[in-house]
């Protein structure tokens, strides 16, 4: 593989992985705080609360499986190599 | 600045529980942790949820097979294959994914992501040997994306059609 090629891959990956992680760790945090909180104020909604926390922590860890992706493809299966 | 009606000094005053929730103060003890009215043993409106995640689990499994077969007419045996692997695998996520969410604020204070390894370990796999192929398991990985889209469409259908 060329080096430029390679040392590009490498520094996309790290990009990709770590700029990918910020929004959807700041949003899984505050969901789940505010998730807690308001199971703590209404316990007899928990079942309803935790599911709604499912369906939205699901659709927020794909955001860092997509850089998650795009980084191991560059990694071990890169299409520039 | 001090209340009028309740110092700051009286320790039996919980401002801040009173006014947000609107309960009577005296049942809410302000040195008590905020998960104290989450008992360790499963509540019952938690069925709720119970039902929600074989719900899904159900409909991930459905979809994967719905998909196998027109996958297999259009493409072959083998990509249909490696779809399947990466929606089982994706019903495995979703299933961790439920677990961490059900010990939430009960046995860990924050979501695992031991869900996300075993999503690296699957691509790396899929990059490692040859009859797999990375974009037909990425793509019957998230199939568990469209069981809950599928999902969340059935249950505002049904709220939709009590109001229409």
């Amino acid at each position: 593989m060329d080096p430029l090629v390679a040392a590009a891959s490498v520094i996309g990956a790290g990009l990709a992985v770590g700029l990918g992680a910020i929004g959807p760790g700041v949003g899984q945090g505050t969901a789940s705080g505010q998730a807690v909180a308001g199971i703590a104020r209404q316990p007899e909604a928990e079942g309803k609360i935790r599911a709604t926390l499912l369906l939205t922590l699901a659709f927020m860890e794909s955001l860092t499986i997509y850089g998650l992706v795009i980084a191991l493809v560059l990694l071990f299966a890169n299409p520039f190599a | 600045m001090d209340s009028p009606d309740k110092p700051l000094e009286d320790p039996s005053w919980d401002g801040e529980s009173s006014l947000s929730d609107g309960h009577d103060s005296a049942d809410i003890d302000s040195d008590e942790p905020l998960l104290k009215g989450i008992s360790p043993e499963p509540d019952p409106s938690i069925e709720e949820y119970y039902q929600l995640q074989q719900e899904l689990v159900l409909l991930t499994l459905f979809l994967a097979v719905v998909i196998f077969v027109p996958v297999w007419m259009v493409y072959s045996l083998n990509i249909a294959f490696n779809c399947l692997i990466g929606a089982c695998v994706g019903v495995v996520y979703l299933k961790m994914l439920a677990k961490g969410v059900e010990q939430l604020g009960r046995q860990k204070a924050k979501v695992g992501k031991n869900q996300l390894a075993l999503f690296i370990g699957l691509i790396l796999v899929a990059s490692q040997l040859e009859p797999l192929h990375i974009i037909p398991i990425f793509l019957g990985f998230l199939t568990y994306k469209v069981a809950i889209i599928v999902s969340i469409f059935r249950s505002s259908s049904s709220i939709l059609s009590e109001f229409l």
